[in-house]
């Protein structure tokens, strides 16, 4: 019979066991990195609607991993990547790298999806000076001011704003039309974009909201009409990017369309759009240059099929497939006696081409640990993405 | 003028989606007086089980619909005999939270069977594309399509409910279950019945819905909130009242996002709620209300 | 075999348990138990809102991200110091609360909860777009806590003030619900015709609940602000309130006990579902179900049958609460209150 003495003992025992199990350490000299192994750790959503920028971000890099561990791994060790869930929230996100830091106890984090999660995240980044490596949040207040341990790969909602408008101006465009999504997400490109304008001494004709969950966008195709609008910076998703897209078209309304690397495959895009033609003056500037459909990455496409057999190759996986490319010359540069010191030696002297990515990495450190600064601007061509320009930065 | 046809045409679409939606939530509140917080979820469900139908297998687009519906009549047999059954004299809390778990569950499954085909995956049209004018305003010929679906789904509900002899058990129900009990109503199988018919309901409706919105997992909790707002604004035991209200939530949204900022746009139907609820809960057609000691 | 300790000796020695957490434990684990005592403080709140005055109220989430938001304004905005912004959040949330009285005099139920629930979209839409004020989606970085010139740093600290609070709020609870307060919560919740035949004044003691939930949640949240560092609206969210209705059903509605057991299994459970990755989502809903077939009462009622653990007023069944319309004939003795007789309320 369980009598209440027996379970309070057996209480006590779980008790015990777990906080010895808990604070149980492996002693290492560098944590995370044994003869055999180096353990990456990784935070994102990898639940929830935001699933993208993290899950399937994940599933690129465990791609590359899986490519340089067959090929024997970096100086006979093998990559693990450990992936821990932030639900897009700066509460579960600082709880990820805690325990990432301190049970795991990762030799580095390659990751980032939602910005304000990783924004919440990144004082205690700083204070545990494990080396951060940011694969998909674009808020430029992650690795501006600089941090020493932060670097990041993906093109920041500043250099994106910088290249919209540049890009507009680029192609003679007199009246320019804003529609954002006012989440955190939007938000973290709405206001660089607004900031960016106003530089430039431009002041959009219309400034619009839409919410991901919008199914129809007469209200906004109206007003943009109505204003005579001839550019709309698109600060949207795809799904609520398609819907506006299709009410300018049935109101014959054809202006150029400027997106962002919210909707990075312009070939997928034009199957969701699902009009003939109306996607002809859409471009986005995407911090990779291809498009899943692109023979250039059929390596790729089998690779993910392979590893996850539910799931087909998306610019998702192509942005963390770029960014795990980088950890990986980075890790080769720093040696076989590896420290974290080293590490971030090595990013502050990479130079390096990857798979996916438009330009050549460069982290200009001390100035810049914004790594990628080269958006490429794709549109569809067919089945294929054209890139029909690259914005350099640096 | 233009103006206000345009947002008329968009209201009108919008809301009859509420509306088919909200029927759901209503079907199955009259009869079991409970709502079931999944039923977005329910709908999304229906949706990639059609996407799957005509899409990945290639089916016929009237037989993938005709498929989905018939898959959302079993789900919803099955969650009412598994879940909701054993909980139905638990109370409304007790609900709720069956109800939540299984909008994970399904969220969850949606994410690792269809997730990682795309962010958003897109559904052809069963139409040309090209807009068509319907006195001075062009609409997409889609729009008309969902606008027909809809009415043809909620006339056959309405004819089940008032000539067939499930139907007329189903108000039996409704009433007064103890006394249904009573006279010989397997009032276990009529609530199987209520929910696999609010369930097929909502999968017509993704289906229809599904050429001019984009799929994702998530689709389902807003659409759940306005249709169950739209339910109420109806009121809640009436038919006709959820699909007034649905297509009333729709207008709403339209003409404050077109008129007042596309800023309110979202937020117009929760503040809606909010008020009809205080100065007039019992909705446009409910009863007037009786409060029992 | 008569139980050694009884609730109150349990939660004295959980308490101590907790004082020594930061002496022994990683850095995460200070801070799953940090969240963890913020997350006691919300369920014993709603608790009190929900199980014992009865009302089906979801917008206790919302009231959380208005103490968090108003303590973290409160000191970013107009400087005011801590011990300042952290009770001006949680009055803040506290006046809200009430006002959400008033529909509530006049809905239960499901009427009840989706007006809350819009309520509490409503109040996420502002947190999203009054910029000026909230500084919209992209949130702001609150300060950590501040202690000096004492030598302890802002993780002990907040940890430390978090114990302190959770303490007296709890205490505070667990006498109030033995009080004649209590008592007339507990009318209201099962009759409140019967009730108010007693001469309890319905609008007083349904506010009177609203504000004690409020002001705890805001409690909560002026809490959180600093334990963050960083104030948005995401942790305010529908996925929020879910956490804090599953901790009181799951520890037991109508029962302090019952939440602080709920609290603390949620912010385990949520920690030990990380090991599912990407199933997490299914994991936790078949949980969820699984616990309302098996325990739809609440685990606090394994151990109330034990001497030492009895609750007054405790003896709480779900069924009569929220029940769905049984036949009841009707009568309307109060005439036009329009609250809808479908909910079965008594």
């Amino acid at each position: 019979m369980l009598t209440v003495r027996k379970s309070l003992v057996a209480i006590g025992a779980l008790l015990a066991g777990a906080t010895l199990a808990l604070a149980g350490a492996r002693a290492e000299d560098v944590p995370g990195v044994t003869k055999d192994e180096i353990r990456i750790g990784s935070f994102g959503s990898l639940t929830g609607p935001t699933y993208l920028y993290g899950k399937l971000t994940m599933n690129g890099v465990d791609a590359v991993f899986a490519k340089v561990n067959e090929q024997g791994g970096i100086n006979g060790r093998k990559l693990v990547l450990v992936r821990e869930d932030d639900r897009c929230d700066p509460a579960t996100a600082i709880a990820a790298v805690k325990k990432l830091v301190f049970e795991e106890k990762v030799f580095m984090i390659i990751g980032g999806g939602c910005s304000n999660a990783t924004l919440g995240a990144r004082p205690e980044i700083v204070k545990d000076q494990i080396p951060f490596l940011v694969f998909a949040s674009v808020a430029d207040g992650i690795s501006d001011p600089v941090a020493p341990n932060i670097y990041t790969t993906m093109t920041t909602s500043s250099i994106e704003s910088r290249s919209q408008v540049q890009y507009a101006i680029d192609k003679g465009a007199k009246k320019i039309a804003v529609v954002s999504q006012h989440d955190a997400w939007g938000q973290s490109r709405y206001e660089p974009l607004m900031a960016e304008l106003k530089k430039r001494n431009i002041t959009p004709v219309v400034d619009l909201e839409m919410t991901v969950d919008d199914n129809d966008a007469t209200t906004q195709a109206l007003k943009i009409t109505s204003a005579g609008a001839d550019a709309i910076i698109m600060e949207l998703y795809a799904k609520p990017g398609a819907v506006l897209i299709r009410a300018l078209n049935k109101l014959g309304q054809n202006p150029m369309l400027i997106a962002q690397t919210g909707i990075a495959d312009p070939v997928a895009f034009t199957k969701e759009v699902a009009i003939p033609g109306a996607t002809d003056k859409f471009v986005t500037p995407s911090a990779v240059r291809y498009a899943p459909s692109d023979p250039e990455v059929k390596e790729w496409v089998e690779r993910i099929k392979k590893m996850f057999p539910n799931d087909e190759l998306s610019v998702f996986n192509l942005m963390g497939i770029g960014s795990a490319q980088v950890l990986v010359a980075a890790l080769k540069a720093a040696g076989p006696d590896l420290t974290r010191e080293k590490l971030l030696q090595a990013f502050a002297h990479i130079k390096v081409d990857t798979d996916t990515y438009a330009g050549t990495i460069i982290c200009n450190d001390p100035v810049s640990h914004q790594c990628n600064q080269s958006p490429a601007w794709m549109k569809a061509a067919g089945e294929k993405a054209e890139v029909v320009g690259v914005t350099k930065l640096n | 003028m233009m103006m206000f046809g345009y947002l008329l045409a968009s209201g009108i679409t919008t809301g009859a989606l509420y509306a088919l939606v909200a029927l759901g939530i209503t079907v199955v509140y009259k009869a079991t007086r409970s709502v079931n917080f999944a039923h977005g979820d329910l709908f999304m469900i229906g949706g990639f089980i059609a996407y799957t139908f005509h899409v990945m297998w290639g089916l016929p687009y009237v037989v993938a619909l005709l498929l989905a519906v018939a898959a959302g009549f079993a789900i919803g047999a099955v969650v009412e005999r598994l879940a909701f059954r054993p909980l139905r004299d638990q109370g409304l809390v007790s609900l709720l939270l069956a109800a939540i778990g299984l909008s994970f569950i399904l969220k969850g499954t949606a994410r690792a069977v269809w997730g990682g085909k795309g962010d958003f995956i897109p559904f052809p049209p069963i139409a040309t594309p090209s807009p068509i004018s319907v006195g001075g305003i062009l609409v997409v010929p889609q729009q008309l399509i969902v606008l027909a679906g809809a009415i043809a789904v909620m006339a056959i509900f309405a004819g089940l409910f008032k000539f067939t002899k499930l139907g007329r058990m189903m108000q039996a129900t409704a009433d007064n279950a103890k006394a249904a009990k009573l006279v010989g109503i397997p009032v276990n199988r009529v609530y199987v019945y209520t929910m696999a018919i609010g369930t097929a309901i909502a999968g017509s409706a993704a289906v229809l819905m599904a050429p001019i919105t984009l799929l994702y997992p998530d689709i389902g909790f807003v659409l759940f909130i306005k249709s169950f707002a739209a339910a109420v604004l109806g009121g809640l035991t009436s038919i006709p009242g959820a699909v007034a209200g649905g297509f009333l939530i729709g207008l709403i949204e339209a003409m404050s996002g077109g008129y007042i900022s596309t800023q309110v746009q979202d937020v117009s139907s929760y503040i809606v709620i909010m008020l009809v609820l205080v100065f007039m809960p019992q909705g446009l057609f409910g009863g007037r209300a009786l409060r029992r000691v | 075999m008569r139980l050694l300790l009884g609730s109150r000796q349990f939660l004295f020695l959980m308490f101590a348990a907790l004082a020594v957490v930061p002496a022994v434990a990683n850095p995460y684990i200070l801070y799953i138990c940090n969240l963890g005592m913020l997350y006691v403080i919300l369920a014993v709140g709603l608790n009190i809102l929900v199980g014992y005055a009865g009302q089906f109220a979801l917008a206790n989430a919302a009231m959380f991200g208005i103490g968090a938001y108003g303590a973290g304004l409160l000191q970013v905005k107009l400087g005011a110091p801590y011990f300042l912004a952290a009770p001006g959040g949680a009055i803040l949330a506290m006046l809200i609360g009430t006002a959400i009285v008033f529909p509530a005099l006049r809905l239960s139920g499901i009427y009840l909860g989706l007006s809350t629930l819009a309520f509490a979209m409503f109040s996420q839409w502002v947190l999203l777009h009054w910029n000026s004020v909230t500084f919209g989606g992209g949130g702001f970085p609150a300060p950590h806590l501040d202690l000096s010139p004492l030598p302890i740093g802002p993780d002990t600290g907040i940890y430390f003030l978090s114990w302190l609070v959770t303490i007296a709020l709890v205490a505070f609870a667990w006498s109030l619900v033995r009080s004649r307060i209590g008592r007339a919560f507990v009318a209201v919740r099962d009759g409140e015709i019967a009730a108010q035949s007693l001469g309890i004044d319905l609008l007083r003691y349904k506010a009177l609940a609203f504000a004690i939930s409020g002001f705890y949640a805001g409690t909560a949240g002026a809490l959180y602000a600093p334990l963050l560092g960083y104030v948005s609206p995401e942790g305010f969210d529908l996925f929020q309130m879910i956490i804090q209705k599953s901790m009181i059903v799951v520890g037991g509605m109508g029962s302090v006990m019952g939440s602080v057991l709920g609290a603390a299994v949620m912010v385990f459970l949520l920690e030990l579902l990380r090991a599912f990755k990407s199933t997490q989502e299914i994991v936790f809903g078949s949980i969820l179900i699984a616990f309302v077939m098996f325990r739809p009462r609440g685990l606090v009622t394994l151990l109330q049958r034990l001497p030492g653990w009895e609750e007054p007023l405790s003896s709480f069944d779900p069924r009569r609460l929220f029940a769905p319309a049984a036949s009841e004939p009707a009568s309307s003795p109060l005439g036009a209150s329009p609250e809808l007789a479908d909910e079965g309320r008594r």
